[in-house]
């Protein structure tokens, strides 16, 4: 009662503010309205593969040579802006540009732009996201022609066409610094921005390609998915990519789609009782995790092998979940207790807070579990940059035995963006030593086609049964709700791009 | 009058001083910003770029003295994750933030005034039911006023927009949530003072006197329950100028709180400091405000 | 003002047992905190395992279903939990954290207040504006400097609520002693020769306590609810650990689904203020001799 008191207070004092007020126009034609979870900070192209960012720009704006279309039942690599490319006998690898390409600022696309922006993305002068997929190379881009041009890696690298659909393209003109407004080759021009409150992309007349059905789409950014999910259904928005799974309530515009997200327990090889592997054995034996799907995670969750989706070419089909078995681990437990490995010691989850939605309940269920199997585990929240410390070399001395759950993403297309960061002894976010599963690392980064995928599959088997690497949990199911009016299904790609040329209208 | 000024303006500035030099160096000993800025899966080099382009690897007094010749210079630096100048950033969101807390605080002043000092005066059961739903108010969690609010009056009955800014239907929501925590303080403090005030000697025989000296005795005490209140005002406005976290989160508003906040998480030291200096010089001026409105209201304190 | 000795008095207490009992709403207070208490004394060692014990299969479950035991009358959270049990046994950490954080804001705020009021210029003039820098200090920002230098605690959390709560009373304290000191009794108490201190503790700060009494007891309600959102840095409680404020945050994206995960916390939180406030109104009139009759004559009347 008193809410409602005060609600018309404040309607009659502001109402008197002015004359002109009027409930917000709803979105309607091929205008659309899309509600963001996250701020947009910067709209730099050679930033595109952060997701935020990339929502908006990637491949809208800024398009890439080589496209990676990832798709729930797998991906290839399509050509965008080079139409074809091959390796030459040298190893390093030409590509043929699409002519008749212009920039939203009028300019002709040709290999100048190329060149500059990749030059531009590597460089030591801006800190882009683009130089971590190039990492432990040197690139050279050459021009050969205006339509013509080579990228010369040493080593060579198998997977470069790849790697390039990372490579956003910019005109030559660019400066090498930080921009706040993108030019590209893509359908859509970023025609008003107002920081924290909107950003609009309006569609371009004459780009190459097919016209895409939305004339222009307008972002906004709600950090609240629940306020998300109420804009969708009230018509203030047409499209939230991001809700949470408590609201997908209704199954004519709440869709799931597979995120790229694995969600695992890193372990830290070098510390008692996990150095053990009947202790590691023991973890992933004690913990249900068919008992959190469709309850705390929804209901398409899969269980992961990888840190990466079944849907890469490198995934084994061949290895199996560990079976829950406490029984099991609780012998295990004694077997090592026996021979002096100090199992009761504390072992410490390290959580993030609000790292994905429920984290907190699935890490309290995941402390019981383990509990009950014999372990003694202590929960620890942690703020981002606290976690991070824990996450990336250099780590934190003696803080004694932790287990890290952590969440990775890759949606890239292949294995390398994940192995040598996560389990080679020089990766980053790596908590182990294994000579064979650096040298099979190395191997298979090197390898082409069949022998690669042959030499993933051997090193996924080799990490899951004999090393027991971690504690691999699942790959994650996101919710978008989408209006009645579009017509839009959310694939694995929706967690880092949204390409309007996508969305059509029923 | 005007020494107080000048006395009050050296002292906030040696206070502004503090401030900065604390959160500099305080500020600075909670991690540093690259991990968090560059992917997970940045190379060490990445890392060491990113360090050098920042002058993050310099000594921490150098870095000090870089700030401090920049902010000379009225150079409050670039957002790290903006890439723009910071102040620039902080002083659109606190625009934001200006209008909402003056709004919402005046309208909870008025309000919280009447009805605190009507509870006092007329006691009896508007007292219970005022103090009673004040205090319920004050003490509900803010969210699901908000959420609640939203599912009403935009969901269900769609007079409101959920979020967002534009309209001046965009504020009534905010504004609405944010009155109910000050009003109820206020409430109850405007109510115990004017108790005080009333039962005092003086006003209980001007009361029995009759009917006709009554109102000019509810605003004498009034005025004698006012500092107190003057002070639980400031300290309101001054949550306020701070942010509305709460609400900026869910109403998508583009206040400095939020910002605020994803600046201490990301490390965004010059959006952090550039946010603090402005609410503080916000936070400084209206507490000289409240000290002369002190002297305004009693004028045996004034200096 | 009057000293509060009939306290000593033969059968002191058998009349203000008379004087609750008169006042209706201050007994369903004083029996609700005393409940309150005891939750908290008891409850971990009570039924702290029934509160842990987790059951995905009846993650949840809706409130007023008795077929199951008393325990499950309020529902379960998302892990199955029986959320009465878990109000029961989070009392003693909520109590504790806000007790504690509010008692200390509290004492240190008013003695700074005190002595900034009372003191000389310039001391008054250096803690004045030592409250504008606390003020203008983001409290989030000093949770995560003291995370990052001191760790992660309970005490530490306390601190953290304390320090960013002290410049209200210490606002509210001094500007009442300024005007308070001017008054006649404080200036006769000065020329017949009073030390200080007996004149700030015996004459002064009875008249300020009851304004502050009445800011403490809603402060109890902000305390309860801003601790949980510091647990997300990783300060103070951590789950399986609880408060109610943790649980309220908890529940909060249930709102809409399940409503009752963050209903009954943040109605614990409510009823808890409610009660302070109400207790400390009947406590005023209680002790204060002018307005004691109040109560006593209509404690006659009931008997």
């Amino acid at each position: 009662m008193g809410k409602r008191i005060l609600a018309w207070g404040a309607a009659a004092i502001l109402a008197g503010l002015s004359t002109t007020a009027a409930m917000p126009a709803r979105a309607a034609g091929t205008d659309i309205r899309i509600v963001l979870p996250e701020d947009v900070d910067l709209l730099e192209p050679c930033m595109a593969t952060r997701s935020n960012i990339g929502r908006v720009i990637f491949q809208n704006v800024n398009e890439t040579l080589t496209e990676y279309q990832a798709r729930d039942d797998g991906g290839d690599l399509q050509p965008r802006l080079a139409e074809t490319w091959e390796q030459q006998p040298d190893g390093s690898w030409r590509f043929h540009l699409r002519q008749g390409v212009t920039f939203s600022d009028g300019s002709a696309f040709d290999a100048g732009d190329v060149k500059h922006s990749f030059d531009r993305a590597m460089s030591d002068q801006i800190s882009c996201e683009t130089p971590r997929y190039f990492g432990g190379m040197t690139v050279e881009a050459v021009v050969v022609d205006d339509h013509t041009i080579d990228f010369r890696a040493d080593p060579a690298q198998p997977i470069l066409p790849l790697l390039l659909s990372m490579v956003t393209i910019v005109p030559a003109e660019t400066p090498v610094e930080f921009v706040r407004d993108p030019v590209g080759t893509g359908p859509y021009a970023v025609s008003e921005w107002t920081p924290g409150q909107r950003i609009v992309l309006t569609r371009r007349e004459g780009c190459w390609g097919a016209e895409p059905q939305v004339t222009s789409a307008t972002y906004v950014v709600r950090p609240d998915p629940a306020v998300r999910a109420a804009m969708v259904q009230t018509g203030e928005a047409d499209l939230a990519p991001s809700i949470s799974l408590i609201d997908a309530t209704n199954p004519a515009t709440d869709f799931p789609y597979l995120d790229p997200e694995t969600v695992y327990l890193r372990l830290m090889h070098d510390v008692a009782p996990i150095n053990d592997v009947r202790v590691r054995k023991a973890l992933n034996m004690a913990i249900d995790r068919e008992a959190f799907i469709g309850t705390l995670l929804p209901e398409g969750a899969q269980l992961a092998v990888a840190l990466f989706p079944p849907t890469t070419a490198g995934s084994n089909p061949a290895v199996q979940v560990p079976a829950y078995d406490p029984e099991g681990a609780r012998q295990l437990l004694a077997e090592a207790k026996a021979d002096g490995v100090p199992v009761d010691t504390e072992i410490r989850l390290i959580a993030r807070t609000a790292q994905y939605p429920n984290v907190t309940e699935v890490m309290e269920a995941m402390q019981q579990m383990l509990t009950e199997a014999g372990f003694n585990v202590k929960l620890q929240f942690y703020e981002v940059a606290e976690h991070e410390s824990f996450y990336t070399k250099p780590y934190p001395k003696d803080q004694g035995p932790y287990m890290l759950a952590a969440m990775h993403d890759n949606s890239r297309g292949d294995p390398a963006f994940t192995m040598y960061f996560k389990y080679d002894s020089e990766g980053l976010q790596s908590g182990m030593a294994d000579p064979k599963a650096n040298d099979l690392i190395a191997r298979a980064s090197a390898a082409t086609g069949d022998e690669r995928v042959r030499l993933w599959q051997e090193l996924v088997a080799y990490l899951h049964d004999e090393v027991v690497a971690d504690v691999l949990l699942f790959h994650m199911v996101g919710y978008a709700r989408v209006a009645e009016r579009l017509d839009f299904r959310p694939s694995i790609a929706t967690n880092g791009q949204l390409q309007l040329s996508q969305i059509g209208f029923h | 009058m005007l020494t107080f000024l000048r006395k009050r303006a050296v002292g906030s500035l040696i206070s502004l001083i503090g401030l900065v030099v604390l959160v500099f160096f305080l500020s600075r000993l909670t991690g540093d910003p690259t991990a968090l800025f560059l992917p997970v899966d940045a190379t060490v080099e990445m890392r060491e770029q990113f360090r050098a382009l920042h002058g993050l690897n310099d000594p921490l007094l150098v870095q000090f003295g870089h700030y401090v010749r920049d902010l000379l210079h009225l150079d409050f630096g670039d957002s790290l994750r903006k890439a723009r100048p910071a102040i620039e950033v902080v002083t659109e969101a606190f625009a934001w933030t200006l209008q909402l807390a003056l709004i919402t605080m005046s309208i909870v002043t008025i309000l919280a005034i009447i009805i605190g000092a009507l509870a006092a005066w007329r006691g009896g059961l508007f007292d219970r039911v005022a103090s009673i739903l004040s205090l319920i108010g004050a003490s509900a969690p803010d969210f699901w006023v908000a959420i609640v609010g939203i599912v009403i009056f935009s969901v269900s009955l769609g007079w409101l927009p959920t979020s967002g800014t534009g309209t001046v239907w965009h504020w009534i929501l905010p504004v609405a949530v944010l009155f109910i925590r000050p009003f109820g303080l206020i409430v109850q403090v405007v109510r115990g003072a004017m108790m005080t005030a009333l039962s005092s000697a003086y006003v209980k025989t001007a009361r029995a006197k009759g009917v006709r000296a009554r109102p000019i005795i509810f605003v004498h005490a009034l005025r004698n329950a006012m500092l107190p209140v003057i002070t639980v005002i400031g300290d309101q406005a001054a949550a306020l100028l701070n942010g509305a976290v709460v609400i900026e989160t869910i109403f998508g508003f583009p206040g400095v709180g939020k910002l605020m906040i994803d600046s201490i998480l990301q490390r965004d030291f010059n959006v952090v400091m550039a946010a603090i200096m402005v609410t503080a010089l916000a936070i400084f001026l209206m507490n000289v405000l409240i000290d002369i409105a002190y002297a305004l209201l009693d004028p045996r304190i004034r200096h | 003002m009057t000293d509060t000795t009939v306290m000593d008095e033969p059968g002191a207490l058998r009349r203000y047992a008379r004087m609750l009992w008169a006042d209706k709403f201050a007994l369903c207070a004083a029996i609700f905190l005393l409940v309150v208490l005891l939750m908290a004394l008891f409850g971990p060692a009570l039924i702290g395992d029934l509160a842990t014990k987790q059951n995905l299969r009846g993650r949840n479950a809706p409130p007023f279903d008795l077929s199951r035991g008393w325990v499950w009358v309020m529902g379960a959270d998302a892990l199955g939990r029986p959320l009465l049990a878990r109000i029961i046994v989070a009392a003693q950490n909520t109590v504790l954290i806000a007790a504690g954080a509010v008692l200390g804001s509290a004492i240190i705020g008013t003695t700074l207040g005190l002595v900034a009021g009372y003191a000389g210029r310039r001391t008054g003039e250096v803690i004045m504006r030592l409250a504008d820098i606390i003020m203008s200090f983001p409290s989030l920002l000093l949770a995560v400097v003291v995370l990052y230098i001191l760790g992660p605690s309970v005490a530490n959390l306390v601190i953290v609520l304390a320090i960013t709560r002290i410049p209200v009373y210490l606002r509210t304290t001094r500007a009442e002693v300024l005007e308070i000191r001017e008054r006649m009794f404080v200036q006769a108490a000065q020329v017949m020769g009073a030390p200080s201190r007996r004149i700030l503790f015996r004459h002064i700060l009875p008249v300020v306590v009851p304004t502050l009494v009445t800011i403490a007891t809603l402060d109890f309600a902000f305390v309860m609810l801003a601790e949980s959102s510091l647990s997300f840095l990783g300060i103070g409680i951590q789950p399986p650990e609880i408060t109610w404020g943790l649980m309220i945050a908890q529940g909060k994206q249930y709102l809409a689904n399940a409503w009752w995960l963050s209903f009954w916390p943040g109605l614990a939180i409510i009823l808890t203020t409610l009660s302070l406030n109400l207790l400390s109104n009947w406590l005023r009139i209680a002790l204060d001799p002018v307005q004691r009759w109040r109560l006593e004559m209509r404690g006659r009347k009931n008997d």
